[in-house]
């Protein structure tokens, strides 16, 4: 490989590779390089006389710098010389004809091997082969060597003759590099694959095209191979399309590839360490500074540190560790004084852990057989959760303590309490020690609060539908009903008889007595009118005469002019006035309650649809209507005239409010706190009220004490349809879907800073039958007896006493 | 107008931390503090209102006290704790370099910490401590039977040991045992010591099967503690009586199963003799050294030495066991004498009252703590020693042992003083006429008796009469399991109980027929009634009232007429069975009523205590039941017996 490598003599490695490797090719080679070498010979005859004096001094000087790496280097070498030698003799046996060469070359000879020699003679034949070409421009670099023998006989190193590798060298001139001088090819480097197609492979330096060379087929290049023993080294050169032969040392370069190695075998990358500064006084140091001072006296930052240490020791900030036993302390001494010894008084937030339960019989290794669990417990016990068992062990019998075995969640059990103790937060709790008899109120016995009425007296059978209403006439004899089946009867009390019937085309729903003892006349809601009935036959014929009197009275008072459309007032048929219905009043919507004001002229109706006509006043004398409210405040529910004053109550869903008629104006508004008011009564007194409602609640209110109510009970398991006050007696009562009638006895007393007293007395449990979801429909007291009439779903009618 | 106080200042947002902010505010990690909060008995809280004292905040949080963590912060062990985490980051540094000797400079002058003022700051008091030691017993008492694990060392079981056996060997000395229970956890004993009760449970011993669910480093910080706790009560109680803490090991008793007797105990006079004497050898043999002796004669006198100090504190203990019955009495008989002067100095009649009760309790007491002090009592080999033994000689008995059950018994199973023998066989092969033979639920059932029961019953072999636990006090209402259980014979008990029952209702149904045919009886008496009546509404008497008195009276004169014609009531019993039942109604309905009137807050507090009730009525119902049926089943199980 002319020219690859500067001219450079390296050391020679210490281990030298193993020669019979590098031995094996070389006896093919000598065949192959003999004749050239012979050729050279004569070559070199031809040029020594031209060439003896060319760049003397040039390449003297070059061979200076070589010569003192060399100097270096013999020293090293001077253990391997024999070897070497023996090398050498070697080589100079094998190759005779190159002696000159060989002893000229030998002090650059760095080379450990016979091959590698071999080599650079071949790279020295292919130089001297390119230099025959260029005889003229080209000086032949073997001159200088032959000078350097010429003026100094280098004895001794050709005595030990060290094997030294040598390059060829390199003429410095124009164009020196012989790369590129046979490669004719200028289309540089480029896929030759580009060339596929055409019969040339590129331009010469002139331009011209270079033809492909005439390639064999597959059998002229078998015979090829088989003919040249060295087809085997050989490549192809796809640049000019032939087959270059491999040299020794390219083949070397990919052997050494293969192995993973530097390609370069005489490159050694473990080189010895030259020391420039090390401990041995040089003769000659590199540097001829002096010594500087602080090599001699003691450090300042060392002293300053000791004595640090030093001053610690004495003020005893570092202990010396002592030598030898040094006896613990008694781990255990009297820790509390004896004086003090009074329990520690509990720190208002401090909460003392609880004690662990004590053991209970069943947790006994024998215990009475009762506490033993049945197969069930057993069971549910093993299919309870962890946590949700009541106790954690489940109760067993041993016959004898010998057979108790240990128990498995002992350490889990002293775990769980550990982490009680520290992780379970921990909170005071009061425990209530109360009998809980003692929060039943204490109330009068309902014995003393006698007369209320306790059993079932007369029970009203006929109707056939729901009674709605029932309403007892002010003389205490008669009694009426309105029930769903379209009828209205009359009851005579005392004996449970139904006097009367009438029927309407209409369900009906509300059923007042007048409350005048000189009138009887009795309001009937039906739909959308409002019927005035004056039974006949049960009273005495004057009191009737009278009545018809009273209810004629208004036709021949009736006001002139436009009637008004919200309540107009009719004659019966004769057909109906021969029941007995007297007057006909015709509303908008349907009526759902009438009550009389106490003079019994005047009357109420509600008809909740009807917006803010809801609640109209009639007055019956003179047939006319008022409408008292302009403004609708809610549905309305029940109304009420106050028993002795001039007010009037409305209950409207949540609230019930006063109202002064005389002044218009409203007077107060109660707050029940219930979500559906369905009844109302007031007290006789006309001090008190009662309100029922659909959610099970009856409240009580003091129209002097508050606006809310002074007392509200839940009792009733279903809505409250009903609630009525006696007129005589401290009663009232309530009846509700659940088919029960409570009692209570409330008592109002005449000073006003004693509130009223409630005591229930009685209750009166499935009066009525529940039908459809309804029980109880009404209750109405007796005006003058302490009796109580309900009035029920089940289509009866029932007198208590 | 007041002044404006702003939100979060005051009240539950500052008493409250939580846990996290707890951990900020102490610079720890949670392991740490978890310790902390072990060893110094911080706990979490629940505050009243959550949302106050989280800031408005509902998420769940552990609430600790708030000074309870400010005074966390100067804690010392806090300090060491950090301590030991640079100390354990030094180790680490200098054992991963292998600077062997640094790291033996650091070892030595490891962080060490102790718990002594977290003792004395928990319980400022002996008391206090004494009120806490439950729990330290418990847990000593269980790692004194734990296995060595890898987490548990043998050091911590040793220590345990040591201390359970120290306080055991306190209660004997003291006589303060008073109950004992066989449970299926363990064994159950309550002594009294300086007026507190202390109780604790012993495991069986079996070893312990360690789980692998438990944290153990919990365990072992509480263990820690208690260590310490135990340490330093132990060494109060033994310096209240005069011994010598801590009480000196005998090794070789110890190897060889001798339990709690290994440790010998010795009162404070006779150990300074014991000392000299020591002393006395000591010097001898240093003389002996001196005077050019060779070291094996050295070494041999040193251990003669130790044997004999052995020997002597054996001797002088076995002086003090024999010494102590007496001395106890002595002391018994000071006790008795010494309330004898309280009368004179207070005369008062409840004075008197007083020094009588305290006379008996502590002649009760008295008697109590030498229960088994003319008892000399042999355990077979099956019995557990460590157990039987601690409580019979806790009690005053004289206690010997088979050698299975480890050296250091005081006499052999052929001792002809021997009164009793405990063994827990099937048969008994040979059988010495002058003993009795136990089974060991008879000492358990003795303390807890308070008096030595009859043999007879706990015989070897025979079937045992429930074993039931001292800790339950009956109260009304509660189920009470037979209490006659010494006498063997609950069937027949039960049926007359029975019998009685049913006697009783007959009596209190006549009673109210008596009331009910009152009608009949007024007539007699109506105008004198009548009279009467006019008389109480006068005086404003509530008519009901002045009934129900009436009735009264009525109803004692009709049990003294019942009580001179008794057989004259049998045939309208039925008649006032119904009557009786509408009595009931009425007075149900009156308090059915009366419901009605009580506010919703009364309402629910009611129906609470009464579920509470019912629960509880409800068990007792069970277990009666359950007992009839046993009763039952029993019978007839008999009955067919005899028909075969």
């Amino acid at each position: 490989m002319p020219g690859t490598r500067p001219t450079r003599k390296a050391t020679v490695p210490k281990a030298a590779p193993a020669p019979a490797k590098k031995t094996a090719p070389a006896p093919t080679k000598k065949a192959v390089v003999a004749p050239k070498s012979k050729k050279r010979t004569v070559e070199e005859a031809q040029d020594d006389s031209d060439d003896e004096f060319g760049e003397v001094a040039i390449d003297m000087a070059s061979d200076d710098d070589d010569e003192d790496m060399d100097g270096d280097d013999e020293s090293d070498d001077a253990d391997d010389f024999p070897e070497e030698g023996e090398e050498g003799q070697d080589m100079s046996a094998a190759d005779l004809d190159e002696d000159e060469d060989e002893d000229s070359e030998g002090s650059y000879m760095d080379g450990d091997s016979i091959a590698d020699s071999q080599e650079e003679l071949d790279d020295e034949d292919a130089e001297e082969e390119d230099e025959s070409d260029f005889d003229d421009l080209v000086e032949d670099d073997i001159d200088p060597n032959f000078g350097h023998n010429l003026n100094e006989p280098l004895a001794p190193e050709s005595d030990y003759n060290p094997i030294v590798r040598e390059y060829p060298e390199i003429d410095p001139v124009y164009d020196s590099d012989s790369s590129t001088e046979e490669n004719d090819n200028t289309v540089g480097n480029i896929p030759m694959h580009w060339y596929d197609d055409y019969p040339h492979i590129g331009y010469d330096i002139d331009g011209k095209k270079i033809m492909r060379p005439a390639t064999g087929d597959e059998l002229d290049k078998f015979l090829s191979t088989m003919d040249d023993p060295d087809s085997w080294l050989s490549a192809h050169n796809y640049k000019d399309g032939q087959d270059v032969k491999l040299s020794a040392e390219e083949l070397e370069i990919i052997r050494r590839l293969e192995g993973n190695r530097i390609p370069d075998a005489d490159y050694n990358p473990y080189e010895d360490q030259v020391e420039f500064f090390s401990s041995k006084t040089e003769i000659m140091p590199l540097s001829a500074a002096p010594e500087p001072k602080r090599r001699f006296i003691p450090s300042k930052h060392e002293a300053k540190r000791i004595m640090k240490i030093v001053r610690a020791i004495r003020e005893g900030r570092i202990v010396p560790r002592k030598s030898g036993y040094v006896p613990p302390k008694p781990k255990y001494y009297n820790l509390w004084n004896d004086s003090e010894d009074k329990p520690r008084e509990e720190h208002v937030m401090h909460i003392t852990a609880p004690k662990m339960k004590l053991p209970t019989h069943d947790e006994s290794y024998n215990p009475p057989a009762e506490y033993l669990p049945t197969e069930e417990e057993i069971k549910e016990w093993n299919e309870m959760d962890k946590e949700d068992r009541p106790k954690n062990y489940l109760p067993q019998k041993y016959n004898a303590l010998r057979n108790v075995p240990g128990y498995g969640q002992f350490i889990q059990e002293r775990f769980e309490r550990c982490l009680d103790l520290y992780l379970a937060p921990r909170v005071r709790k009061n425990r209530l020690n109360i009998d809980p008899e003692s929060l039943i109120p204490k109330l009068p016995s309902p014995r003393d609060l006698q007369p209320f009425p306790t059993r079932l007296a007369i029970e009203f059978l006929g109707h056939e539908g729901r009674v709605r209403s029932i309403s007892v006439d002010p003389t205490g004899l008669w009694m009426a009903s309105g029930s769903d089946d379209k009828t209205v009867r009359i009851w005579e009390i005392s004996t449970g008889r139904c006097m009367a019937t009438y029927h309407l085309d209409e369900l009906v729903t509300s059923v007042v007595w007048g409350p005048s003892k000189e009138v009887a006349v009795l309001a009937v809601a039906c739909g959308y009118k409002v019927g005035l009935i004056l039974p006949e036959k049960l009273f005495s014929p004057e009191l009737t005469l009278h009545s018809e009197e009273y209810l004629k009275a208004g036709f021949a008072n009736v006001a002139t002019g436009e009637p008004n459309p919200k309540a107009q007032w009719k004659q019966p048929t004769p057909a109906e006035f021969e029941k007995g219905i007297r007057v006909w009043v015709h509303l908008q919507k349907p009526v759902k309650q009438v009550t009389w004001h106490r003079k019994g002229d005047y009357f109420s109706t509600v008809a909740p649809d009807a917006n803010n006509s809801a609640v109209l006043i009639h007055q019956l004398t003179k047939h006319q209507t008022q409408q008292p409210f302009k403004k609708n405040k809610g549905a309305v529910q029940r109304v009420m005239f106050h028993p002795t004053k001039p007010m009037f109550f409305v209950a409207t869903q949540r609230y019930v409010r006063q109202y002064n008629l005389q002044r218009q104006e409203l007077v107060k508004t109660m707050q029940t706190g219930v979500k559906w008011i369905s009844s109302l009564d007031v007290h006789p007194a006309g001090d008190n009220l009662i309100i029922g409602s659909y959610d099970k609640r009856l409240c009580w209110f003091d129209l002097d004490l508050s606006s809310k109510p002074y007392k509200t009970l839940r009792y009733h398991q279903q809505a409250i349809r009903s609630v009525a006050y006696h007129k005589r007696y401290p009663l009232f009562a309530s009846c509700a879907d659940d088919g029960n009638v409570q009692i209570f006895h409330g008592m109002v007393y005449n000073d006003l800073l004693q509130n009223p007293l409630i005591v229930p007395v009685k209750i009166l449990k499935n009066v009525h039958q529940r039908v459809d979801a309804l029980g109880a429909l009404c209750v109405e007291w007796h005006p003058t007896q302490p009796w109580l009439i309900s009035s029920g779903a089940d289509h009866t009618i029932k007198l208590f006493s | 107008m007041g002044k404006l106080h702003k939100k979060g200042k005051a009240g539950a947002a500052i008493n409250y931390i939580t846990r996290n902010q707890a951990l900020k505010k102490l610079q720890v990690t949670l392991a740490d503090f978890r310790r902390l909060c072990i060893l110094k008995g911080i706990y979490p809280r629940e505050p009243k209102n959550k949302k106050k004292a989280n800031k408005g905040s509902t998420a769940p949080s552990t609430f600790y006290y708030a000074k309870d963590i400010q005074y966390l912060m100067h804690e010392p062990i806090l300090g060491k704790f950090r301590e030991y985490k640079t100390f354990a980051k030094k180790m680490a540094k200098v054992m991963s370099k292998g600077q062997y000797s640094t790291a033996k400079t650091l070892a030595e002058n490891k962080p060490i910490y102790t718990l002594d003022h977290l003792i004395k700051e928990r319980y400022p008091t002996f008391t206090d401590a004494l009120r806490d030691l439950d729990d330290a017993l418990c847990m000593i008492f269980l790692f004194a039977t734990m296995p060595k694990t890898e987490k548990i060392k043998s050091e911590t079981i040793e220590n345990c040991q040591r201390l359970a056996a120290e306080f055991q060997h306190y209660i004997l000395h003291t006589r303060s045992l008073r109950k004992t229970f066989l449970s299926i956890k363990g064994i159950y004993y309550q002594a009294e010591i300086k007026g507190q009760t202390v109780t604790w449970l012993v495991p069986y011993q079996f070893s312990q099967n360690v789980p692998t669910d438990v944290d153990f480093r919990v365990m072992l910080t509480f263990l820690e503690f208690h260590q310490t706790l135990c340490g330093f009560v132990n060494y109060r109680l033994y310096s209240d009586v005069n011994l010598v803490y801590p009480p000196t090991l005998d090794l070789k008793l110890d190897e060889g199963g001798a339990g709690m007797n290994a440790l010998i105990i010795e009162s404070t006079q006779s150990s300074a003799n014991i000392a000299k004497t020591v002393n006395q050898s000591t010097t001898s043999t240093v003389a002996a050294s001196l005077s050019k002796e060779e070291k094996q004669r050295l070494q041999e006198s040193e251990k003669r030495i130790k044997a004999l100090s052995g020997k002597i504190a054996h001797i002088q203990e076995t002086e003090d066991n024999t010494t102590t019955a007496e001395i106890d009495q002595d002391a018994d008989s000071a006790m008795d004498e010494f309330p004898a002067p309280l009368p004179n100095l207070d005369g008062t009649a409840a004075g008197t009252v007083t020094f009588t009760d305290i006379q008996r309790a502590s002649q009760h007491l008295t008697h109590f703590q030498s229960l088994f002090s003319n008892c000399v009592i042999f355990l077979s080999r099956e019995v557990p020693r460590y157990s039987l033994e601690f409580v019979l000689r806790a009690l005053g008995a004289q206690v010997g042992w088979d050698a299975v059950l480890g050296e250091g018994s005081p006499f052999d199973e052929n001792d002809d003083r021997i009164t009793h023998q405990i063994s827990d066989r099937p048969t008994q092969g040979h059988r010495f006429l002058s003993r009795q033979y136990v089974q060991p639920q008879w000492a358990y059932d003795c303390i807890n008796a308070g008096k030595i029961l009859v043999g007879d019953t706990y015989f070897v072999g025979k079937t045992l009469p429930p074993h039931l636990s001292p800790f339950v006090e009956a109260k009304e209402g509660d189920y009470v399991p037979d209490a006659n259980q010494f006498e063997g014979q609950t069937e027949d008990l039960a049926i007359e109980s029975d019998d009685e029952e049913e006697e009783d209702e007959e009596e209190d149904e006549d009673e109210d027929e008596e009331d009910a045919d009152e009608d009949e009886d007024e007539d007699a008496e109506h105008k004198d009634l009548h009279q009467i009546e006019l008389e109480a509404e006068a005086k404003g008497v509530a008519f009901t009232e002045f009934e129900a008195k009436e009735n009264k009276k009525k109803i004692k004169a009709t049990k003294a007429a019942k009580a001179a014609e008794p057989a004259s009531t049998a045939p309208t019993t039925r008649s006032a069975g119904k009557k009786r039942t509408a009595a009931e109604a009425e007075a149900e309905e009156a308090k059915e009523l009366a419901k009605i009137m009580m506010t919703n807050k009364q309402q629910k507090l009611y129906t609470k205590i009464q579920y509470g009730k019912n629960k509880k009525a409800a068990e007792v119902e069970k277990l009666t039941q359950k007992k009839e049926q046993l009763a039952k089943s029993a019978k007839a199980s008999a009955s067919k017996k005899a028909k075969k």
